[in-house]
């Protein structure tokens, strides 16, 4: 499968960048890693006429601890994310999910900031051009149908990123550098939950993802990420779990509780009334129980892939189980 | 538009003249001829393509040729030296760990990255580094007794 023809543009500072956006704006996509990127184009999904590399802004790849928080630009791989020390000791819940992205040999040049930026997937969508031709185009693909849904004008493919959960369990901010303005904003906000465009930047406006900002958790803060899908070797989340936990060593008492979800929306699904349950409460076998029962409520997959939704909540269900039930200690 | 690069491959510099949508793997069958690297599902999805580029395993099918521009890329045909095999190389035939071969040298770089940073790696660790390569044939247990065999052999 060959790439479309583009021109390459390997600009050397992120200023030079937005101004390439700007200048070409709806024509141009960034490139990080390329390893979602590049298959996209394979496939003909996305057929920029630039492509712009992200290779040459140095300042963009460092990995850093500063006052009370770790700062990761967007260009660390996601190798340099599970090797490096200090998130390794203080966020292992993001070495942990870094770990579990794809395999080794993507690993070594997927980028953490091409990650968070990761499309949306749909089994009729994520196919070569030659079997996508076997229907019409799907809304996403430019036509007007969702052939999951078969409804007009929605799409409901799926988040199924690794970091983000991670990353927004921690509480993490994002930079978006763009025309003669910075922001700063939760990653969370970062999603809009809507299929087709599901990031802030995916309508193709000038902005770039610079900077990730994540605060150190506090003391006793345990987490870990959980991945449930068909080849551990290589796939993409069917679902996955960032979970944190503290608990008040002298008490025993929840103080903070967070799970956060991949592959069973359009957006990385937070479900607040789970950890509801759980914070305020001495976590035993009932209280878990009933937090997993009120996440596999919170959560709503589609059908875009090859599991039943009604499928996925089990799983939802047994996951927020065993992730309390090793972060809480708690003997069943 | 074409642009030149410049590459050392398996030891030997080469100056390429490259359009930005070929794929290192592209030019490095097609241009350089150098055919043992393989293309399988040309996604991402199957090792066949494995290099070292710099030292790191990478699928060449996802990576562009204008991106590795100064560096240093190994591939499957550098690995004998003066015409003996490599240790690798030995075991996998001693092993068996070779039937249609076309999983061979990309699984083979994949177990040289891991020797070179982990020199006595646990079988899980074997299992993890190749986790990108699928082999259709071997059942795998073969090739992970033979990446073994190098270790425990290169450790006395
Ligand atoms: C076989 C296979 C298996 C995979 N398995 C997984 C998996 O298990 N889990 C998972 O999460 N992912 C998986 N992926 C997807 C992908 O490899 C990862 O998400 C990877 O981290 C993407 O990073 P990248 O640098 O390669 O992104 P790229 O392809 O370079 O970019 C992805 C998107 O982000 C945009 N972008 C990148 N960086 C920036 C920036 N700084 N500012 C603005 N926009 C930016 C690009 O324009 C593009 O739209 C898999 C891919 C393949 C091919
Ligand atoms: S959910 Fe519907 S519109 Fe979206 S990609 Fe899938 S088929 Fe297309
Ligand atoms: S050909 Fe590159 S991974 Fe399959
Ligand atoms: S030997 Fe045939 S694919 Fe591995």
């Amino acid at each position: 499968m060959h790439l479309p023809k583009f021109e390459y543009l390997e600009p050397g500072e992120t200023s030079e960048v937005v101004s390439i956006l700007g200048k070409y704006r709806g024509q141009c996509s960034i490139i990080a890693g390329g390893t979602d990127l590049l298959v996209a184009m394979k496939q003909r999904r996305q057929t920029p006429k630039y492509v712009i590399s992200l290779a040459k802004v140095s300042e963009l790849k460092q990995i850093r601890e500063e006052a009370g928080m770790i700062s990761i630009g967007p260009l660390a791989t996601l190798e340099e994310v599970v090797a490096s020390g200090p998130i390794q000791k203080k966020l292992p819940v993001l070495a942990q999910a870094a770990w579990e992205v794809g395999s080794p040999l993507l690993r070594t040049v997927a980028t953490i900031g091409g990650n968070l930026c990761l499309d949306t997937r749909c089994r009729f969508y994520n196919q070569s051009e030659f079997w996508r031709g076997a229907r019409p185009d799907c809304f996403k693909a430019g036509g007007v149908i969702c052939h999951v849904t078969n409804k007009e004008n929605t799409c409901y493919s799926t988040f199924s990123g690794d970091i983000a959960p991670a990353l927004i369990a921690l509480n993490a901010q994002i930079q978006l550098i763009g025309d003669g303005d910075e922001r700063w904003l939760p990653l969370a906000r970062f999603y809009t939950g809507v299929g087709r465009i599901p990031n802030l930047l995916a309508a193709g406006d000038n902005e770039v993802l610079t900077e990730i900002k994540v605060p150190l958790p506090a003391d006793g803060t345990k987490g870990l990420y959980r991945k449930y899908r068909f080849r551990e070797s290589i796939d993409f989340p069917l679902v996955g779990l960032a979970a944190i936990l503290r608990v008040d060593p002298d008490d025993g008492i929840c103080q903070e509780a967070c799970l956060v979800f991949s592959g069973v929306g359009s957006r990385p699904v937070q479900a607040a009334e789970a950890e509801n349950k759980l914070i305020g409460k001495r976590l035993n076998e009932d209280i878990i129980a009933a937090a997993a029962e009120t996440a596999a409520g919170e959560v709503h997959p589609v059908k875009t892939d090859r599991v039943n939704p009604q499928f996925k909540k089990k799983i939802v269900k047994a996951m927020v189980r065993e992730a309390f039930t090793e972060l809480g200690g708690v003997k069943s | 538009m074409k642009r030149l690069i410049n590459i050392v491959v398996n030891g030997e510099p080469h100056e390429v003249a490259v359009n930005p949508e070929q794929t290192l793997l592209e030019i490095l069958r097609e241009e350089l001829g150098l055919t043992g690297t393989k293309k399988g599902c040309d996604q991402g999805e199957c090792g066949a393509c494995t290099v070292l580029v710099d030292g790191k395993p990478v699928s060449s099918c996802l990576v562009l040729a204008v991106s590795v521009n100064g560096k240093s890329i190994a591939t499957i045909e550098g690995l004998s030296q003066n015409g003996r095999l490599h240790p690798l190389q030995e075991a996998f035939v001693q092993h068996g760990a070779i039937q249609c071969g076309f999983c061979t040298p990309g699984m083979l770089l994949a177990a040289k990255y891991l020797l070179e940073n982990r020199p006595l790696p646990s079988e899980q660790e074997i299992k993890e580094a190749i986790a990108g390569n699928i082999c259709r044939c071997t059942g795998y247990v073969k090739i992970i007794e033979a990446i073994t065999a190098v270790a425990h052999s290169t450790a006395q």
